[in-house]
This record gives C-alpha cells, structure tokens and sequence, in this order.
C-alpha cells in the first residue's frame, strides 16, 4: 500500500559495531538499502520515522519514498527489522527498492472477526495458529490485512489459508493447507499437584550408557 | 510433574555463562500475551512448575498456556558437610538459562486483565525480573 511518506536517510560511510553504536548513541539507526539490481547502500535513520510506519495500520508493507540525503529518491518498503531484546528499541532495518510494475511477495496479516460458535455454544477456545500469509502481488494491491470470519466455527473445525479470497494480482504463496485459526476442546486444568514432584528424583537415561560402562570397566581392568 | 529430559547424552554440565541478552526466543510466537525476562538467572524445573501451576490455578478452564522454556541443564550438588574434592557432585535438578529478554510464558483466549494477574502471580515465582507484553494487535 503506497503512502505520501518520505523518509530521510543518511550514507553512512563509517562501518563497524563501534560506529553503529555511536549512531544509535546520537539517536539514528543504522539501515541498509537494497533490491532492483542495483548496488546496497547502508544508510542512517530517525528510528522514530521508522517506528511510525511498522506501527501504521499498513505496517511494514507500506511503501513509502526513501530520500537518500545526496543520493537516489526511491520507492522503498521495510523487509526487515530488528529490536532490542530488552528495551524494544529499533536497532537496525532492511530497506528493499521497489519497482512498482514488478510483483513482489510479501506478509500480510490475517485477522479474525467473531466469535466462532465453537467458543460460544460449545466451550471451546479458538486458537490462531498463522498470524500472517505470504502472497504475491503487485506492490500497488498490497492488502492492509484479510479478515477472516470465524463465526461458523465448531469445535474441531478450522480455517486454511486456501479459504482466504484472493483479488487481483493477488497469488498465495503460503500453502493453502496451512491453518489460519481453529476451535479447540478445552482440557481440564491440569493443575499438577507438588506432591508428583518426588518423581523428578528419577535421572533420564544417559545416551549411549552401554558403552560408557564398557569404557568405565576398561578403565578398571587399567588400574 | 516438574520439567526434564527424556534422554542426554551427558549427566554432568560445566556451569557455563549467562552473558549477554536472548537474542532467540523474544518476541511472542503463539500466543497474545506473554511473560518476558528483564535479567538472567537459572530457572530451576520447580520454579517453571510453580509458575505454571499458579497461571493455570489463575484462569481455571479458559486460555492456553505456552511454556516458553525448558531445564535441560543438569545441576549438581555435593552432600552437606563433605570435604572438597573427589569429584564432581551428583545431579541433584534441572535448569533452563534464562538471559534478558527471554519470553518465558504465553498465553491466549483469555481477557488482558486476566492475563496480566496471570503472570503477575507467576512472576512471583520466579527468581527474576519481568515484565508483561502484549501483541500489538491486542494492545
């Protein structure tokens, strides 16, 4: 889904982990700038225009303008990016060029709607198992996300990513097997008192033992 | 009945490190919501089953729950008042190195609230830092 957002980006001609610290310390981020058969270009750049478009209802499959400071002006889309463990800071992020006539393969979100009467009428819990299916189109037919209905689920029943209606350009490259959402019986809490804990005394059998023995018996014979 | 494996090829491990931050294993992969480490520690087999037991006691029937984790690192010990030496101590529990960032517990099917007095009382359990998370869409 293409967006007027213009993102600004820097050459960075420093490389190394000490200077992409230092970058991050100063507040940009390092990036790279890839695709179209052209040569990759690392960049750097403000994290929070970054974070803006990854939490955008398009997400990462928002196609936006990369203006390189002194460099190209290009159609680009976020491919990948990485967070800090702890602390959910933008580290680093994959720019790819893209041409707008070309198909390209992407992710997009599945998001249920309802409540499947499994849940309702049976007691049963609906569990999403595929978040996100990879298509390809072309980048101007991007969905934003499918919504799938859930509501005619029973217990035992499930959604798959061939029952998702595909427009356009549009081609699912996810297995169509692959299981978007399903209602499941619900086991009875498993509580597990303690007191099963005097099993865990029992040691879990040593591969290869056998041998071992033999090598300790040896040993033996040795001295 | 506490975590371990069902096999190994070794009965004794070296202590080994717990540096740096888990860069495998933090974000959530199944669930909605999640319990995240803020430090690292060893979590001991009793210490996931405890926290386990305190989640599910939590949402009664309702929710699905994801152990995140799991002790396979044996932990000797050497019997009280013996002399040093002689050998390495007999396994005694199983561990699972936890470093920061780590998620620990998910869970789905289950409102935010309960969710979040779920592993706040898990949280309780455990011998470290967390905090809770929740997917963006569901935030």
């Amino acid at each position: 889904m293409r967006k007027d957002i213009t993102i600004e980006a820097e050459i960075r001609t420093a490389r190394g982990k000490n200077e992409a610290r230092r970058l991050r310390q100063s507040g940009r981020i390092p990036a790279v700038l890839y695709g179209a058969y052209k040569d990759s270009l690392a960049l750097s750049v403000d994290p929070r225009a970054v974070a803006r478009i990854l939490h955008s209802p398009s997400g990462h499959n928002t196609i936006f303008q990369l203006n390189v400071r002194g460099g190209e002006v290009t159609p680009a889309m976020i491919v990948d990016w990485q967070y800090h463990p702890v602390t959910d800071k933008l580290l680093h992020v994959d720019f790819k060029r893209i041409d707008p006539s070309k198909k390209i393969r992407v992710r997009v979100p599945v998001l249920t709607q309802g409540d499947p009467r499994g849940v309702k009428q049976q007691g049963g819990l609906l569990e999403i198992v595929t978040r996100e299916i990879e298509i390809e189109c072309l980048p101007e037919e991007i969905p934003e996300h499918f919504t799938v209905d859930v509501t005619p689920l029973w217990i035992g029943q499930n959604l798959r990513a061939g029952d998702i209606p595909m427009t356009g350009s549009m081609r699912l490259v996810t297995s169509p097997e692959a299981v978007i959402a399903h209602v499941i019986a619900l086991r009875g809490a498993a509580t597990g008192e303690p007191a099963e804990a005097a099993q865990a005394a029992a040691e879990p059998e040593v591969i290869k033992k056998g041998k071992k023995e033999e090598e300790e018996e040896g040993e033996g014979k040795k001295k | 009945m506490p975590l371990m494996p069902k096999k190994v090829k070794y009965r004794k491990q070296h202590r080994g490190r717990m540096k740096g931050k888990a860069w495998r294993g933090n974000t959530l992969a199944f669930g909605d919501y999640g319990l995240k480490a803020l430090e690292c520690a060893w979590i001991t087999d009793r210490q996931i089953e405890a926290a386990r037991i305190a989640i599910t006691r939590f949402i009664k029937r309702g929710g699905k729950l994801w152990i995140r984790i799991f002790p396979d690192k044996p932990i000797t010990k050497k019997p009280a008042e013996s002399r040093m030496g002689k050998g390495k101590g007999s396994p005694e529990g199983w561990v699972a190195v936890v470093r920061p960032g780590r998620i620990l517990f998910e869970m789905e099917g289950v409102p935010r609230d309960r969710a979040e007095e779920a592993m706040r009382l898990a949280a309780h359990k455990l011998p470290i830092a967390t905090k809770f998370i929740a997917r963006e869409a569901v935030a």
